[in-house]
Parts: C-alpha cells; structure tokens; sequence
C-alpha cells in the first residue's frame, strides 16, 4: 500500500537513495531543484505505507518548443516495490498534472534501447509510440528511443495573469539558474 | 533589456558578443585581450570593467576582480548621466557573488534602485539580491513596492511568500499572518486571484492560523476551481475538516479519495483517524527530520466507548471489504493491508484476538507473499503475536507454500518471503548450529539453482534472489558471532563476493561488504567498494556513513582526505548557490517551495556530518603536518589557530542538529556506526532493537563535536606555550610570561577533564596513578586517546606553569613529560601486544594504535619540537651563570629523555608492522582459506557448508542453462582470489601506517641530532 503524492524538497533525500538503488544514472542535485522548484506539480512519490520513499517520477514541461508538451526525465521504483503497478500509477499521476495544469499536447521520454522492461512498460501499459531513435544519448554511447504518447490536451485553464501570456511554456525572459552556470544569467540577457 | 536601452551597458552588442563566447569557452586569455580592447574604447564603461572583473575572477584573480570591480561601483554612482541598466549590474553582481560580496551587488541594485525608483527590472534585481541574502524583511518591502508599482498578482505573493519565510524561518511573529490575510483579501475584492499556488498560498495562511472554516469556504467557492486536480482538493479538504474538528463530514471525503484511489495509505490513516476522532496523524507531520518517516507507529489508543470504537471499526471494514471486491484483479495491496491495520487497532484496543490477526495475514501472504516487500510490510502486525501464534502463523504459511503451484519466479519469491520470516519472527535462535549452518547452504544452493531464472536479463537488472545471499550472509555472521569462530565471517564475505562476481552493481552486497572489511580492518578494501557505489552530490550526506567514521581512524590519509573534501565542496557549493535557485521558484510561482527550499537548505547547515567532517578536516591536516612544526603552524595559522573551533564547542549543547544520514540500509549488527554488537559477547537477539538508538545516537555526536572542537585550539596553546618557557624573559622561579596563554589552556584543559567526567584535579590523580601502575589503565575507560590527549596538553601548560608537582616534591615542570611518555609507551606497547593482523581480529585496537601514534603522540612531538626551537635555537650555545642554566640543562635532560623514548616507541610500532608486512601473501590465504573448508568430510560441523555449496554447485551449472554472461563470471569465481585480495588489502593498511610512522621516526631523529648538540 502506497500513497502516491506530490514531492516535497525533503523527499529529495530519499529520491536520490531511491536513485542509487535503481538506476546507473544519477543525476545533480541542482538538476532535481530546478525540476522541483519550476514544476512541482509534475514530480510525484510514492511513499510505502511504512513511510518509506519506493519509488518517484521526475518530470518537466518542454520550454523550447512552441508546442506545449512535457516530457519525463526520470521514473524509478525500487525493486521490492515492482509488479505493483506503482510505476504506471506514478506516470499517470504526472502526465494527468501536464494535461490538466498545464495543458500538454503531448509528453515525451527517453529509453534505453536495451531495456525491455521499460519499453514494454511504456508501450503495453501506457500507451507511448516511438517518435525517433536517438544515437548514443546515453554516456556510455547507447541510444535511446525517443518516444511520444499524445495527450487528451485538455482544455487550458491555467488562468495566466496578463502580463505572462506566452502560454504554459513560453521561455521566461530571462533564463538563469537552470543551467549549470550562473554565467549564462548575464550572457542570456544579451539576447534577450 | 538591453535593447530597451538600446545598447548593452551604452556599448554596442556585437563588440560585447565575442567577449561572452569566449568566457563561455573557458578561453579567458582571449576574453581578456578583447576586453583590455574594449576598455580602451570606453575607459569609463562600467559594464566593460565589469566584464573584465568577470574574466579576471574566472582566471584565479579575486583581488584584482574585486579592485575593478569597485571602480565600476564608484564610476556608476559618480556619473549621474550614466545609465544604470540591469545588464551592468547583473554582471557585476555575479562576479560579487563569486567574490563572496552580495552585500555590494545589494548596494548597487539599492542605488540604481534609489535612482530609477519606478523601474521594474532594477527592482526585479534588487529582489533578487535580497532572496540571495535571504533578507526577508527587505524582499517583502521590495515586492510591496512592485505590487504598488504595477498592481500585479504575482509580486503580491512575492511578499506574501517573504512574509511567511520571516514566520517559519525568521524570527517574524505569527501577527505577520494577519497582515498578509489582509493584503491578499484587498487584492481578491478589487482582482480576484489567477494563480493555483496564489490560492494554495491563501489557504496556507488562512490554516496557519487556525482558521478552517474560513480555508473551506474559500476552497468550496469560486477560487476552488484554480485547483484542477480534484483529488488534490479533496485532499486539501479532508485535511481542512479533520483539523477543524468535523471528523465525520472529513470520513467522507476520505472515503471519497479512497474510491478513487485504494491503494491510498496516508489517506487511509487518516479516514481511521476521523472515524476515531485521533488527531495524532495531523500532528508528527511536522517533525519529519528523519529521511524515512515512520507512518503507521503512531496512534493514540481510542477514547470512544467499546460500542462505538466497535461499530466504527466494523464500518471501516465493511467499507474496505467493498473496496476489496472491486480491487480483486490489481495487484492491489493498500485493501489488504487495511483489513490488517483495522485489525491491529482492534488487537491493540484489546477487542481483537490472535486468530483474526492470523488469518488476515495469511489471506495477505497468498495473494503478495512472492513479493520483496512482504515481510517487511507485514512486520508490524505479526509483532503484535504472541510467540506460539507467531509460530502457529509460520506453519500455515509453509504449509500453504506447498500447495501452490506457480512460475519459478513466483515460488522463489515465497520460499525468500519464508526466510526473510523465520528471521523476522526471531525463532532461528533456538535452532542448533548445525541447522543454521544448513539453512544458509540451503539458501545459496537456492540462489544458485534459480540463476537460469535471471538467464536474459540485462547485466544492470536485478536478478531473481538477490536478496539470499544477503539473508546467508547476515546469517553467517549470526553463527560468527555466536560461536566466535572466524570462519563463519570469511564465509560471509565470501557469499556476497561470490554474489558481485555474478552481478557487479548489486548495491546491497557492497555495503554489507564495506561493513564486514571494515570489521575486519581491511579498510582498504571497504574504501574499493564503498567507491564503487560511486556516491556522489547529495548521497553524501545521506550514505557516507557507512564508511566516514572508520576512514577517520584509519591511516588512510589520503583517501580519507578526498572522500572529507568532495562531501564539504558538495555542501559549500550547494549553501553558495542555493540562493540563487530560490528565485527559480518565485519566477515560477512556486511558493510554496520558495519556503521549503529555504527549510531544507537550513536543515543541510545543521548537518551533523556536515560539522564533524569540518572538524575532521581540520584535525586531519594537523595530523598531517605533525611532523614538521613550522608546517603545522601554517595549517594553525589557516584555522585561524582553531578560535571558531572552541565556539563551536560551546555552541554545540544548545544546536540544534539534524541528522540526514539514511541508516536502513546498514546490516543489523550494527545499525548506527557507533554501536556495533560484534564487538560485545553473543546476547542471543539477532534481531536487534533499531529504536532508541537515535536519541543516544544525537548525544554521542554532540559529545564527540564538542571534545574535537577542541583539539585544534590546544594543539595552538601548547605550542605557544612550549615556546614560551624559556625565553629571555624567563623569571628565576621559572615561569614565564604569558599569563592569557596559560590561562586559556587550563581553561580548556578543565573542560576536557569534564567531558572524561572528571574534575582537573581528579583528572591528573588517575594520570599519575594510572603511569605508575596505582591504577590499572581500565581507568581511562573506552577513552584511552582523549585520557592521552589530556596528558599531552597538561604537559604543555604545566612546561611553562609549573604548577603541578609530582609527589616526591619534583616540581621544576619538566615532571609531567616523563608521566606522558609513560603513558603512551605502555599504550602502544599494549596495543602492539593484542593486536595481530594476520588474525584479522584487530579492527579496533588497531584503530587505536593508529590514533595514538597520530594524535596525542604526534601532538607531544610537535609540543617538544616548540619547547627546543625556543629554548635552545640552533646556533645559541648555552648561557653560563646561575639558576638560569641549572634549570636549562634540567629542562634539556627532560626534552631529551622524552624524545628518545618517543622515538623508541615509534620505532617499535615500525618493527611490528614489518614484521607483518613481511609475512608471505601464501600463509594469510591460506589461513582465510582453511578457516571455510571442511577437512573432516561433509559432516565435520563448523563453518564451510556454504562453502561446499559454492565448491560444489557452481561447476554443475551450465552455460546453455544461466546464459553466456553469467557462465563466464561463474568461472571466473575463484575463492583462492578473493582470500588473496584480502590479503593484499590487509598489506596495504598496514603499509600506509608504516610510512607514516617512518616518517615520524625521521623526524623524531632530527629532534634528537638538534638536542645533541647541546
């Protein structure tokens, strides 16, 4: 028995544990905080009924393209917790906020070609059709399969304020502290 | 912006672009160049110099940077028709932050501000400077002055948000609630609001101040509709109700999610919480200080009458066996586990029987029990079984075990499950050794006979019953320390190495093996694998434990050092540019995680691993340079000659810390890392008590931060004090002349002899009686190096004091040296004598010979050192004449006496270590390998039966049965390699120790060539 909820900052800890656990991948502190702290309504946990963190998804909406999507950067679900569902529990919860917070037309994921349970995962359970190969997206030069599941794209009703009309993803004026230096502040401005 | 002022900073963009590539090419000599360009095209720009401090900061050169910098500042504020745009000002601030200087990118920003008041970017800016600063009283009067400015929702809950970070982590009061109710009411009446997190916000406040009714009136209103996830307003609702006390309408919303979504845990806590009316749920969210908060452990027993506790709890099942129909075909467990937990209360609440409990277990085993989470789900409730049920339920569960029939995958997982249980339920104790011996073989076997199962799978998957080597392995080291005999742990080390060899990634064989090596004293070889985990950023804070506290009393100087050093940039890094990330979530209207990032960032600087690797950083350099004086005075002189440290020692006892480090995953026999139960006699409960060990835990780290601190701040007194003794200013009495000196050292000397819980006086009594043999050295207790560590330092003050006296009326000061070398003679000399590392059973005490040698010994070396570079620098010959000289030649008969004998000690430890380093590889592994095999045939007892298993199963695998890859690392297996390995690693702890001790022999050489020339 699970509870699946929206993360907090503190369940960063257990996430990153989580993480070890299940994937080769690990990814910076400050890649989760920006996830966390631009679209918390995308990054969901899921908690054992003992308070344990067991599983999470980490996802975030597409700022560069016009077409407003999300995409998932990362899912996990630690091994004593499989073939309960949590992982397709957890997909849903954060392609359910895309579609209704922020109105995604569709989300995008990457996965390793050579991992079947995930592909079988992602195609068999959730619906998500390959959109594109990937050469060598991981470090150690494997390729990834782009793939794409189209959303219901539900009607927006993220009321934005008037001065913020770009919509859903519309890049911000001014882009810093995602990337990895703050040099890119200033540099970012220069083009804006 | 820039175009908004049509240039960059007044200089044309394509002049400024190539400048920006090159920095973001890391290509600053270029950059450089360009900009001393630009600079002789506009001398005056502000925005050009600041580049250039930018490339200036990025090439290593701070104090040029900062100098440039500066100039800008001032040209800015002279120039009045200079513009102030955000671009000059956000460069300079960031070459203020690299600088550690936000308070002048703040004053910019409030000059600029000051200048240009109605400009919206300038004040973006200078709000910025304020969430880097963390000035919240600030934030909310810049956020004010925008809202004002241009009316806008979002700057409105910038305030608002600045508001309540000076309520929750600021020193605001809780009135400050009210002002923020007001001003977001005033902006709902004329504005409405737009914003989901403006409307989470409000309801945030209006519940922090106890204000429910009016939170659901807001939710159930119009502003209801911003949250478009209903459960989530269900939620919010459920929670709202509960709290204002209307546990009945809260049932029903909870009811509701839980139709929707079953396998709700939390949720389902709380739906029995409102049937009872227990508010405890709502009450430990709070302190959730604990990565893994515990969940079902807290519930206050009901205060209902029995027909109402009992018409509830009938209803709840009721309503769960509803929820149990619907949910037959998923894999469902949150209903199951329901019908559990209502019958738990019921058992607790003393209207619930044994066998109820029993059958809603098993009915919970047939449907999950191939399942790695069963056994620990189910832990709780089969706690509340008395010992025959507990048995009772075992049997049913075996003998329904049989009569399934499933897939290979689904068998192994219930014969895991059984295992895991017998473990859980603690009956394996009474079984004889032999059969213990047979239930580990018999779980490797299992593994092993199951590996065709994991043929296809990726090397980085799991494969099928992993966890059996675990479970024979804590088995094994069960039976070790129940019978003492050491085969039993090589044979657990051997289990989990067999297990990497198959399969490299498995995380839990490596920290079971970084704790048995560690037990062993082969550190090295923990190091190796503890660095395979490749732990890194905030996995630091949460899983260096399982090797910190052994590396820091290890001679391991070197790797020590860098896991110290990537653990406290990791944290520095992230404390500098936290800030920074916090305006992320203003900019995306998060604000609620604005306050919770800022909650989590305070919760990493109270780290207490954070506090002990700074000490421990310190002390280690200290170590470090030990031999030279000089050189150790420069590491003093770096730590500020350890002042903060001392402050952080008498802050200690009122901090409040915090405690990240993720201790699940530690083995059972030593669940914190100080507490390991290997090292006390067999006390017969494999299943050792994890609770009240966090309490003990806190005050232990306390103790030791607090005495640590210490350390650096003594090791400066007693040099300056050494040095003191007999400079011209010597007065014929003997003492010298720095009063503040000695009088600190006592100070902290009495401190010292406090936290050995003793007075000073009484403290010096068991010295002198303990390095006379009055007093038998158990005296010093565990404590043996800190009881050294006093001694050195009261040699020290009493060098120049001469304060104490030995009782034959010696009193000239010189008497406590010989008290020291005592001490630290029969230390290490016993410590040579009990531990043998070719036994591998010297973890400990060898840790204890190493800090010996490398503290307090070190420290004394160091002490001597100060007293002969003062009193006798080279080159001076003596002084003739009087009590001067009489009390010089006596003072240099003790320094030689005290070096000699330290040099001999060392020299001794240096003879040993030889002696073991020397011995041939072949006969450590063949000690290990003999200890695991049978000579006296299948049936001769003793450790080797998993072995035999491993000897005997591995070859009858085939290929075409376990696949390619694993048949390939099968034959790989060899036990001779890993017993080598052991070998080899032991060797190399030993070696590192010995260089440090040669080095230390050099140096104590030179003291005694300096001292002869006298």
């Amino acid at each position: 028995m699970v509870c699946i909820r929206k993360a907090t900052i503190d369940d960063l800890l257990a996430m990153q544990a989580c993480n070890l656990l299940c994937l080769p991948e690990n990814y910076q502190m400050k890649y989760y905080f920006y996830h966390i702290l631009s679209w918390p309504q995308l990054l969901y946990v899921a908690e054992d009924y003992n308070g344990r963190i067991v599983g999470y998804v980490l996802a975030k909406m597409e700022e560069e393209t016009n077409e407003c999507h999300g995409h998932i950067t990362s899912l996990a679900v630690l091994r004593t917790h499989r073939k309960l569902g949590l992982a397709t529990k957890l997909m849903s919860a954060a392609q359910t906020a895309m579609e209704q917070v922020f109105g995604a037309e569709y989300v995008s994921l990457h996965v390793r070609k050579s991992n079947r349970a995930a592909f079988h995962l992602y195609t068999e359970t959730l619906g998500y059709k390959i959109h594109d190969i990937e050469a060598k997206y991981y470090a150690d030069g494997e390729d990834a399969y782009d793939m794409r599941k189209q959303l219901k794209g539900k009607q927006y009703h993220h009321h934005h304020h008037h001065h913020h009309a770009g919509g859903c993803c519309a890049p911000e004026p001014k882009s810093l502290e995602a990337k990895p230096e703050s040099k890119s502040e200033a540099k970012s401005s220069t083009k804006a | 912006m820039a175009t908004k002022f049509g240039l960059a900073g007044g200089i044309p963009e394509r002049r400024v672009r190539p400048i920006w590539d090159a920095i973001d090419s890391r290509q600053y000599k270029n950059a450089l160049k360009l900009s001393t360009s630009l600079l002789s095209k506009y001398p005056n720009s502000p925005y050009a110099l600041a580049l250039k401090a930018l490339i200036l900061e990025r090439m290593g050169k701070p104090d040029e940077a900062l100098s440039i910098c500066l100039n800008a500042k001032d040209l800015l504020y002279k120039n009045d028709s200079l513009l102030m745009d955000d671009l000059t000002l956000s460069t300079l601030q960031i070459v203020f932050q690299r600088l550690d200087r936000l308070d002048l990118a703040t004053s910019c920003y409030e000059y600029a501000c000051g200048k240009f008041p109605n400009n919206l970017e300038l004040m973006m800016g200078l709000f910025n400077c304020y969430v880097r600063e963390y000035s919240f009283v600030k934030q909310q009067q810049t956020a004010i002055r925008m809202y004002k400015l241009v009316g806008e929702e979002r700057f409105l809950l910038w305030a608002i948000c600045s508001i309540q970070l000076q309520v929750f982590c600021g020193n605001g009061g809780e009135k400050l609630l009210v002002l923020a109710e007001g001003l977001i009411k005033k902006h709902i009446g004329s504005h409405s609001l737009h914003e989901p997190e403006a409307l989470i916000v409000y309801l945030s406040i209006l519940e922090q101040q106890a204000k429910y009714g009016d939170a659901l009136e807001v939710l159930s209103g119009k502003l209801g509709s911003l949250l478009m996830i209903d459960i989530d307003k269900l939620r919010i609702q459920g929670r709202l109700l509960a709290r204002s006390g209307d546990y009945t309408s809260a049932a029903d919303i909870y009811q509701q999610i839980l139709e929707i979504s079953p396998d709700d845990w939390e949720c389902f806590l709380h739906y029995l919480g409102c049937l009872l009316e227990d508010d405890s749920s709502w009450n430990h969210e709070a302190d959730s200080d604990s990565i893994h908060r515990p969940k079902h452990v807290d519930f206050k027993v009901s205060h209902l009458t029995d027909d109402k506790f009992e018409s509830c709890m009938s209803n709840a099942l009721a309503f769960v066996q509803r929820l149990l129909v619907d949910t037959t075909d998923d894999p469902v467990r949150g209903p199951y586990l329901a019908a559990l937990e209502i019958k738990r209360r019921k058992h607790v609440y003393g209207t619930g029987s044994d066998d109820e409990l029993v059958e809603a277990l098993l009915k919970y085993y047939l449907k999950f029990g191939h399942l790695a989470c069963f056994s620990s789900d189910i832990e709780s409730f089969v706690q509340q079984l008395t010992p025959d049920k507990k048995t009772e339920f075992m049997d049913k569960i075996v003998k329904s075990c049989d009569s399934v029939t499933a897939t290979g995958t689904k068998v192994l997982g219930q014969s895991i499950t059984i295992f895991k249980l017998r473990e859980l339920i603690g009956n394996l104790l009474n079984l004889p050794v032999v059969e213990l011996e047979n239930l580990a073989a018999e779980m490797v076997e299992m593994f092993c006979k199951n590996l065709p199962l994991s043929k296809d799978l990726d090397p980085q998957e799991n494969m099928h019953g992993e966890e059996l080597l675990c479970l024979a392995s804590s088995l094994l080291v069960q039976l070790f320390w129940r019978t003492g005999n050491f085969g039993y742990f090589v044979e657990a080390i051997m289990v989990l190495e067999f297990g990497l060899t198959i399969r490299r990634y498995v995380w839990q064989y490596k920290i079971l093996l970084v704790h048995l090596y560690s037990h062993l004293g082969v550190l090295s070889l923990a190091y190796e694998w503890y660095k395979s985990l490749d732990v890194k950023n905030i996995l630091t804070e949460t899983v260096s434990h399982h090797i910190l506290p052994q590396m820091l009393v290890s001679p391991l100087w070197e790797d020590l050092r860098s896991l110290l050093k990537d653990y406290l940039r990791f944290m520095d890094d992230h404390f500098r540019e936290s800030a920074d990330l916090t305006f992320l979530a203003y900019r995306h209207r998060n604000y609620s995680k604005v306050i919770e990032f800022v909650q989590f960032k305070e919760r990493l600087q109270r780290s207490d691993q954070y506090l002990v690797a700074k000490v421990e950083t310190s002390i280690l350099q200290l170590k470090q340079k030990a031999d030279s004086i000089e050189e150790e005075e420069r590491v003093l002189e770096d730590l500020k000659c350890g002042g903060h440290f001392v402050e952080l020692s008498n802050e200690i006892g009122s901090k409040s810390l915090s405690f990240n480090e993720d201790l699940s995953l530690r083995p059972w026999w030593t669940p914190t890392s100080e507490k390991n139960y290997l090292l006390g006699p067999f006390e017969g409960i494999a299943y050792c008590p994890k609770e009240d060990l966090a309490k003990e835990r806190e005050e232990r780290v306390r103790r030791m931060i607090e005495k640590k601190s210490l350390l650096p701040r003594l090791i400066y007194l007693s040099i300056q004090s050494a040095s003191a003794l007999n400079k011209d200013n010597i007065e014929m009495n003997g003492s010298s002349s720095d009063p503040n000196i000695s009088k600190e050292l006592k100070y902290l000397l009495e401190r010292y002899a406090k936290m050995l819980g003793s007075t000073f006086s009484d403290a010096v009594d068991v010295l002198m009686r303990v390095s006379t043999d009055q007093k038998s050295s158990q005296a010093f207790g565990s404590d043996t190096v800190d009881w050294l560590h006093f001694a050195v330092f009261l040699n020290a003050w009493n060098l120049s004091s001469h304060e104490l006296s030995l009782p034959d009326g010696n009193n000239s000061g010189h008497s406590i040296i010989h008290v020291v070398d005592t001490l630290l003679i029969k230390h290490v000399s016993e410590k040579i004598k009990i531990s043998d590392p070719l036994k591998f059973t010297g973890g400990q005490d060898f840790s204890t010979l190493v800090l010996l040698v490398t503290e307090p010994l070190a420290w004394h070396s160091i002490i001597l050192q100060s007293c002969v570079r003062s009193s006798f620098p080279s080159g001076k010959k003596k002084k003739k004449g009087g009590a001067t000289e009489h009390h010089s030649s006596q003072l240099l008969n003790a320094l030689r006496d005290s070096t000699h004998s330290l040099h001999d000690v060392v020299e001794e430890v240096t003879k040993w270590l030889r002696k073991h380093i020397n011995t041939p590889e072949e006969s450590h592994v063949e000690m290990l390998v003999s200890s695991i095999r049978r000579n006296g045939g299948e049936h001769a007892g003793g450790p080797g039966a998993v072995f035999q298993v491993l000897e005997n199963v591995v070859p009858s695998l085939d290929a075409s049965e376990v696949g390619g890859r694993i048949s390939r690392s099968l034959k790989s297996w060899s036990a001779v390699d890993i017993a080598r390995k052991v070998a080899k690693g032991n060797s190399a702890v030993l070696s590192q120790f010995l260089q440090i001790c040669m080095s230390k022999v050099k140096s104590l050489q030179a003291l005694k060539q300096q001292i002869a020339q006298f």
